[in-house]
């Protein structure tokens, strides 16, 4: 499984009413802020969902 | 916070008092018009966003006062007329409750360590050191050459060395007697022989009184009744009664995340929840059933089960059915 990020729902970090929710909920560093987009490193992810279920957007799905 | 208010033939207010509030949700799922909403309470309760736990769409609320009386925790109220429902009797009476007998209370304040939620107010009055010790101690300042042994071996800090010259060179010595303890260590070691102690505690046990270590506690209103103060209390001075019987159930089926995750642990009111051997485990003597962890978690593992509530005085049988759902 792998996490996806809808880039149009997401928008940029700039404009997360979180300021990056996923990335600061994120414990493993599987997401980070890459040039004001949220990027994703399945190798780190623990599939906790804690993104998923945290996102403001509703922006983050997994495949 | 006031949440709705309205003027009409009775005036009523929805008033929510964050601090009392935990995040469970029985508010927000409990309003028959769907105008409570529980907040993402992972990240609030990390401190990552900084917002109540519920918001409340006032156009949609019709002041009926459901969520007030399914609040185990008093944090919402409605006022009608000033006054609080669970005071009007007519309306549902919560019974749980935490209380500490401050007579058989011994002021250790275990309770205040051990309470998750700072619920506890506590002072306590010292009885005075020189009631429960007897002895003399002075120095002979002829003697005396302020070379600081003295000051600096006292474990009770009663010695001071200082200097009322322009040089700055020590010629005084004081020794607060409400401090010494009259262990002589300054006497021994001494290189002058200046000082002069004696301790008669020994001789006098008998007529020194045992003190009563008194003072004031009490618990406030944020607490959960969680149970930790009971469970650590060597008096057995607390008497705990928890809002709800019942059980946390957890699916076999699902994985915790454990370590990576631990949205349970953090959202838990009553720091009943433990990350053990990269498992979440909940502590059933400290759980008050308030769901909050259920809601937290991301891989719906939990699910409360509660059997009873001391909720009662419910008269209405719709609300008796509204009310109900929560132990079914």
């Amino acid at each position: 499984m792998a996490i996806i990020i809808d880039a149009d729902k997401c928008g940029h970090i700039q404009n997360c009413p979180g300021e990056g929710l996923c990335i600061k909920l994120c414990e493993t560093g599987a997401l980070t802020d890459v040039d004001g987009d949220v990027a994703v490193d399945d190798s780190k992810c623990d599939e906790c969902d804690l993104c998923i279920q945290n996102c403001p957007n509703q922006a983050i799905s997994k495949q | 916070m006031s949440l709705v208010k309205r003027e009409g033939i009775e005036n009523r207010e929805l008033i929510h008092n964050n601090d009392k509030c935990v995040g469970c949700g029985i508010c927000a799922d409990i309003c028959p018009t769907e105008s409570l909403r529980l907040g993402p309470i992972v990240p609030i309760a990390r401190g990552l966003l900084k917002m109540d736990y519920i918001s409340c769409n006032a156009n949609n609320c019709v002041l009926c006062g459901l969520c007030a009386s399914a609040c185990p925790f008093d944090a919402l109220s409605l006022e009608i007329d000033g006054e609080v429902i669970s005071n009007i009797g007519s309306y549902p009476v919560w019974h749980n409750g935490a209380e500490i007998n401050d007579e058989d209370c011994l002021y250790c304040e275990n309770c205040v360590e051990a309470c998750p939620r700072d619920s506890i107010f506590f002072k306590r009055e010292l009885p005075d050191r020189n009631d429960l010790l007897v002895g003399t101690i002075s120095v002979n300042e002829d003697d005396c050459i302020y070379c600081k042994v003295c000051s600096e071996l006292c474990p009770a800090e009663a010695i001071t060395i200082s200097s009322n010259n322009e040089f700055g060179i020590p010629d005084t010595i004081e020794i607060n007697e409400d401090k010494c303890v009259y262990c002589q260590v300054c006497k021994r070691a001494c290189p002058q022989n200046a000082i002069k102690a004696v301790c008669s505690t020994c001789m006098h046990q008998e007529e020194i009184e045992k003190p009563k270590i008194t003072g004031t506690i009490f618990i406030e209103q944020n607490c959960v009744n969680c149970g930790w103060c009971e469970s650590v209390c060597p008096a057995d001075a607390v008497k705990v009664n928890k809002p709800f019987v019942g059980e946390v159930l957890r699916d076999p089926e699902l994985v915790c995340k454990g370590e990576t995750c631990h949205a349970c642990q953090d959202v838990c009111p009553c720091n009943a929840i433990e990350i053990i051997d990269n498992e979440s485990s909940i502590d059933p003597s400290h759980c008050v059933l308030c769901g909050a962890c259920a809601k937290a978690c991301p891989q719906h593992l939990l699910t409360v089960k509660r059997d009873s509530m001391k909720l009662d005085n419910i008269q209405s049988p719709s609300w008796k059915s509204i009310l109900g759902k929560l132990v079914e």
